[in-house]
């Protein structure tokens, strides 16, 4: 016991920073995934054939390749072909593109939850097809899939400590305490505490998304 | 383009035996991928059980399991292992792998990764499993219990095989997800795909040919393609033909995530 407080005294301005990184990363991941995973989720229903095979190639892709595969591509392949990328951008970044895979099928599968009728109704009323997907296709989706979202969201905060793990320079919460491991040669009041600050995240996550669901949720 | 397409920069491939080299690495994967399902499979049924178990104690402590080793990053808990994990019982490991073994999960450092794999994807199969038995109508088992048939019985003989059905895409989307993060054990140097790879890219001139880290990864990559597309076919067969209004468990990541068809 007194050794794992006296972990956390010693290492708290590391273990800190270590935290503020993890959570700046998945914020900036989730907005990617969001907007990206959308944008792949309109391809994906789009009536043009060629579209509609895009939208499936970036799923299948971003789908079917591990994280570690990505982020190393995205960072020292990139920087051996001479892209000046940093560890910064590309972390974030590939975590995001990655993540808006599954953002893009969750949502598809919102859009096709959305019966119909709703969109007919709103054709009749005299929308076009962009105000009908923007105004009640979308909003609808998004609700249906709150669920859905919030586990891939959890995913993706777990899926974040594998920046710090691979070839990136990435100080985040891990990384921090492996480094703090390796000065202090004590292996389990860090990771215990890396493990709290990651719990903290995710169970966070599931509470506020099962707030959102029981405001939000589309019942049927 | 250009850099991507150069023949120059993709002579590595047939240059010695690098392509076979990393091939070798890629089996180790999907072996590591294979050991992990099945032993996973073994300890999430009796969890998935003890999550619907009608005794509170077993049940909370069923779901504080599954819940905690669900939400820890998978690197942490592989690193974590790694460090802690006892001499004796990795030369206890190293002494019962069958010889035939490749020589890359002969190391006492695989029962670490494996460990972890184990731990991990028990914990979300069993979440799996559970939801699947909860996604069945409460009417079969109150039925089958109509019928005088026992807790075991009703689950041994009406509530598990339908239920167990029901987890069967889920199930294989989450081999997908297995199957990738067999890459992290590369972090605790198993010689796995990505080592292999890193090792040919590493050695920038490997007999005069340079091997670029963006070809050596998009190589690894379609090899990754080509099984988890092959897997996520498999799995959309697998789907029951859509029952109308019924919860259908589906694999997001490794989640379960039930999406309410309308």
């Amino acid at each position: 016991m007194v050794e794992l407080w006296e972990a956390i005294a010693d290492n708290f301005p590391e273990l800190a920073s270590g935290y503020w990184l993890t959570v700046r990363t998945v914020t900036i991941s989730f907005v990617i995934a969001l907007v990206i995973g959308t944008a792949v989720a309109l391809l994906r229903i789009a009536p043009t054939r060629v579209l509609r095979a895009i939208g499936t190639v970036y799923v299948e892709v971003f789908r079917g390749l591990p994280l570690l595969v990505l982020l190393i591509m995205a960072f020292s392949g990139l920087r051996r072909a001479g892209v000046p990328i940093t560890a910064t951008v590309a972390g974030p970044a590939t975590l995001g593109l990655y993540t808006a895979a599954y953002v893009a099928e969750i949502l598809r599968s919102g859009f096709f939850a959305v019966g119909k009728g709703q969109r007919e109704a709103s054709l009749s009323l005299g929308l076009d097809g962009g105000q009908t997907m923007r105004h009640v296709v979308l909003p609808q989706a998004f609700r249906t899939v709150i669920p859905p979202l919030a586990s891939l969201t959890v995913a993706m905060i777990k899926n974040s400590a594998i920046i710090g793990g691979s070839l990136l320079a990435t100080q985040d919460l891990l990384k921090e305490a492996r480094i703090e491991v390796g000065a202090s040669g004590n292996a389990t009041p860090l990771f215990f505490w890396a493990a709290v600050g990651y719990l903290t995240l995710t169970v966070g996550a599931t509470v506020i998304a099962r707030r959102l669901e029981t405001r939000y949720a589309v019942r049927r | 383009m250009t850099y991507l397409f150069s023949p120059d920069n993709w002579e590595w491939l047939i240059t010695g035996n690098n392509a076979r080299f990393i091939l070798e690495g890629f089996a180790i994967n999907l072996e590591i991928a294979a050991i992990g399902m099945v032993f996973s499979l073994l300890f999430a049924l009796p969890l998935a059980l003890m999550g619907i178990s009608k005794k509170r104690p077993v049940r909370v402590a069923a779901r504080l399991w599954v819940d905690f080793w669900r939400n820890l990053p998978l690197l942490l808990v592989i690193l974590y292992l790694a460090i802690v994990m006892p001499t004796s019982l990795r030369e206890a490991y190293e002494s019962l792998v069958p010889g035939f073994f490749p020589e890359a999960l002969q190391s006492g450092r695989v029962l670490a990764g494996l460990t972890a794999l184990v731990l991990y994807n028990s914990a979300v199969i069993a979440e799996i499993m559970r939801a699947g038995i909860l996604s069945l109508d409460r009417g079969q088992g109150e039925a089958a219990a109509a019928l005088g048939l026992s807790y075991t019985q009703q689950m041994r003989y009406v509530v598990l095989p339908q239920g167990l059905r029901r987890m069967v895409p889920a199930t294989v989307s989450q081999l997908i997800t297995l199957n990738k993060d067999t890459t992290l054990v590369s972090i605790i140097a198993i010689q796995e795909v990505l080592s292999k790879g890193a090792s040919v890219y590493g050695f920038n001139f490997f007999g005069g040919v340079q091997a670029p880290i963006l070809h050596v990864l998009i190589f690894i990559g379609l090899l990754f393609l080509i099984v988890n597309y092959a897997l996520s076919r498999l799995s959309r067969r697998l789907e029951l033909p859509g029952e109308e209004g019924a919860a259908r468990v589906s694999g997001i990541e490794d989640q379960v995530a039930p999406v309410r068809a309308a």
